[in-house]
């Protein structure tokens, strides 16, 4: 033992309020540090659950905005459904053409579009693995290749040539 | 430390055994009870709340993107038990508004709510929109309303409604026979009947799924996506197939018929491009079927009703005599105004004789006498052949629900009799469905390929469209005998110059007069008239099939569904783009 510490004992024997501070210390800072662990928990399991009902709402939202787009393709449709149509003519004037009369021009290039809901299913390209020759050649064909590529060689000044 | 600090701390620790060890105890026969389970179930319903989610129901649209059938947003009224502050608000209001009995509504409202058991009643359900806007108007002004001190604020709390799905139909009654119907007002065993809406049924319903709702919001994930029901386009066009009722209903109107179908077919790929019928029903209203099909009448009669179709049936009589080489165009038949087969006598339409007749003058002067004679000349056994290889032993499976198709006789069973080779030559004695009709010639028009009759044209799932390739059923005749007898009924047609030619364009056809079968014999006085027609004859893109059943204008096919033909292919042909003979050839022969 050296004389430092020796010093620090005879202090400690000599003051027990020392060794009281020394523990209340160590008390405070472990109550410190549950305080700190239960602050973090605590402002973080409230962060999740205002996630948790927001991701609820935003699923409510969801579902209702569904059932607007729903609800708002059926009302387009029957505003533009063939009878109501028919009766917007009607109600216009419009008299249906006699099919006799049809005048029929023909547009190069033209082809109407068939109807697509959605787009078709296409396969993923996905990406061949690729191996690097040093993992396949053997040390023959490594020795040849390079030997092959080295600058000089009459393969690189064929190579070269424009 | 002394002897009695260790005893008091030995004390301590034997009581907080004991007491640990008692409660340890306690813990096991408390999970070990009859009660426990009801215990653990009930807990559970205080955790979080298992709910099965169906998908929204697929949508249909015509080949043109018209929805035929989708979904709307009706409401579900209710009462929260636990949360009403005056029933007798409440009980007005939904009686003014909702027209429901104010005094049943009161009692509803004023019900205790038990825990677990009676927590919420349903008013009403298929609440319109209407109808809950004038509700949100009603509790917007309880809540904006000045009121006096001593007056109490009238409130709505606890009456609460919920939107849902409804099934719509906005076309109303048009391809409602196609479509069939979802019995939507069975809102947990709904399902599809009929048409495209049965025969699909699965897909358009998509997967029900269980779906955990934790109450600890801690817990709340984001839900899986529940993916709605598949959507189906289909092959038939809106403004066609409006075209072709139009002209179904003047048809009937004017000939007296008792009901009648025109069906639209492409030959090319089996696509139905309008599929008219009587009656139909507005499948937004389906529970007035009963009213509306009353007795044996099918949901959808080309594809369910079979028939004796008479003289259409010439058509495959006639080619698979011609493809089996029993008999050339220009075969010559003495034709001397009758037949015997099996012991009966056959004779012509009109009881005459016809002299000599090649086959087209056969075709076109539609002879009986020829045609069973033929089918001599051809065998029963390749009669039967063909017409199986044509496909009338089984339903054509079409993607449409209800098909059905009566059993072909065939030679060996107990109801054939040799006569019935002559009789189904021309079309009596067999029953067929207008769908089986059509597809059997549409491989004349096809180059003797028959393809699958089919009304779905692509599937959306997941996002992504999966076309539904045409399916070739199969080659019942060369396309050499195709050719040959198109080419022969173009000419029929035109030398007869029937009614059921239309100006500018060259159709092939063949038309059709059965009486029809009684318990007593066959009636003579009121027939099933029909009319089969194809073109342009050299690259078909349509097949028109007509009938018209028990027409009182007039027995004879000819003068009945022909007209109806020539009427329904000069609107086709405008609403299909299809340029008169002489622009689509120019056009053609300049393109080489």
């Amino acid at each position: 033992m050296n004389m430092k510490t020796k010093n620090i004992i005879q202090a400690y024997r000599q003051a027990p309020w020392r060794m009281q501070l020394q523990w209340i210390g160590i008390f405070l800072l472990i109550l410190m540090s549950i305080a700190v662990i239960a602050g973090v928990y605590l402002s973080l399991s409230g962060k999740a659950a205002i996630t948790g009902r927001r991701i609820q709402s935003l699923e409510y939202q969801v579902s209702a905005l569904e059932l607007q787009i729903n609800d708002l393709a059926s009302q387009l449709a029957y505003a533009s459904s063939a009878r109501v149509m028919s009766e917007r003519a009607a109600a216009l004037n419009m008299v249906q053409r006699d099919p006799a009369q049809a005048i029929y021009l023909e547009v190069p290039g033209y082809s109407p579009e068939s109807f697509s809901l959605a787009p078709a299913p296409t396969v993923d390209n996905i990406p061949s693995p690729s191996i690097l020759p040093e993992f396949t050649a053997s040390l023959w064909d490594w020795l040849a290749d390079t030997l092959s590529n080295l600058p000089g060689t009459a393969q690189g000044s064929l190579e070269a040539q424009p | 430390m002394n002897n009695m600090s260790w005893s008091r701390y030995i004390l301590i620790l034997v009581v907080f055994v004991l007491v640990a060890g008692g409660v340890g105890v306690r813990m096991v026969s408390i999970q070990n009870i009859p009660a426990a389970q009801t215990i653990l179930e009930s807990s559970k319903k205080l955790v979080g709340v298992t709910q099965t989610i169906y998908p929204e129901r697929g949508s249909i649209y015509d080949a043109q993107g018209h929805l035929l059938a989708g979904n709307e947003t009706v409401y579900e009224v209710g009462l929260d038990l636990r949360s009403i502050a005056q029933p007798e608000t409440i009980a007005s209001v939904v009686s003014n508004v909702l027209g429901l009995d104010y005094s049943t509504t009161l009692v509803y409202a004023k019900t205790e709510a038990i825990d677990d058991e009676k927590l919420y009643i349903v008013l009403d359900s298929f609440v319109d929109k209407e109808k809950i806007a004038q509700l949100e108007l009603i509790e917007e002004d309880y809540k904006n309303r000045t009121i006096g001190r001593n007056e109490t604020r009238p409130s709505l709390e606890g009456l609460i409604w919920t939107p849902y799905n409804k099934r719509s139909y906005p076309e109303g009654d048009m391809g409602a026979n196609m479509l069939g119907f979802y019995s939507f007002l069975d809102r947990v065993d709904g399902r599809g009947y009929y048409g495209v809406e049965e025969s699909y049924n699965d897909l358009l319903a998509g997967t029900p799924k269980q779906v955990y709702t934790p109450f600890d919001p801690q817990k709340i994930t984001s839900g899986d996506d529940i993916p709605p029901g598949a959507s189906l386009v289909l092959t038939f066009d809106r403004e066609i197939q409006a075209m072709v009722e139009q002209q179904l209903a003047e048809a009937i109107e004017w000939s007296g018929a008792e009901s009648g179908t025109i069906l639209v077919y492409n030959p090319e790929d089996g696509s139905i491009i309008a599929m008219a019928t009587t009656p139909r029903m507005d499948p937004n209203y389906y529970w007035t079927q009963g009213e509306v099909f009353t007795g044996n009448t099918p949901f959808n009669r080309p594809v369910s009703e079979t028939y004796e179709p008479g003289s259409v049936f010439k058509v495959l009589t006639m080619a698979s005599a011609l493809d089996a080489g029993a008999v050339k165009p220009e075969t010559v038949f003495t034709d001397t105004g009758s037949i015997m087969v099996g012991g009966t006598t056959i004779t012509n339409w009109n009881y005459g004789a016809w002299g000599d007749q090649d086959m087209t003058g056969c075709m076109q002067h539609s002879l009986n006498v020829c045609l069973s004679w033929i089918a001599m000349q051809l065998g029963a056994d390749r009669f039967y052949t063909y017409l199986k290889n044509f496909g009338f032993d089984r339903n054509t499976g079409i993607d449409l629900g209800g098909e059905s198709h009566w059993p072909l006789k065939l030679p060996g069973d107990n109801q054939w009799y040799e006569v019935d080779l002559a009789t189904n030559s021309f079309g009596q004695g067999i029953s067929v469905t207008p769908i089986q009709m059509a597809m059997a010639i549409g491989a004349v028009a096809n180059e003797g390929r028959m393809m699958a009759p089919h009304i779905v044209k692509a599937i959306v799932i997941d996002g992504h469209q999966y076309e539904i390739n045409p399916v070739i059923v199969g080659n019942p005749i060369k396309a050499e005998t195709a050719e040959t007898l198109t080419r022969m009924l173009v000419t029929s047609l035109e030398e007869e110059s029937s009614i059921a030619l239309v100006e500018g364009y060259t159709v092939a056809g063949k038309t059709g007069t059965a009486e029809i079968p009684t318990p007593f014999g066959y009636t003579s006085s009121v027939t099933n008239t029909s009319f089969v027609g194809w073109g342009p004859a050299e690259d078909p893109k349509f097949l028109v099939y007509v009938w018209l059943e028990k027409p009182t204008i007039s027995i004879w096919g000819s003068e009945v569904a022909a007209p109806v033909f020539s009427k329904v292919v000069q609107n086709l042909v405008v609403l299909m783009d299809i340029p008169p003979d002489q622009i689509r050839l120019q056009a053609s022969a300049e393109d080489k």
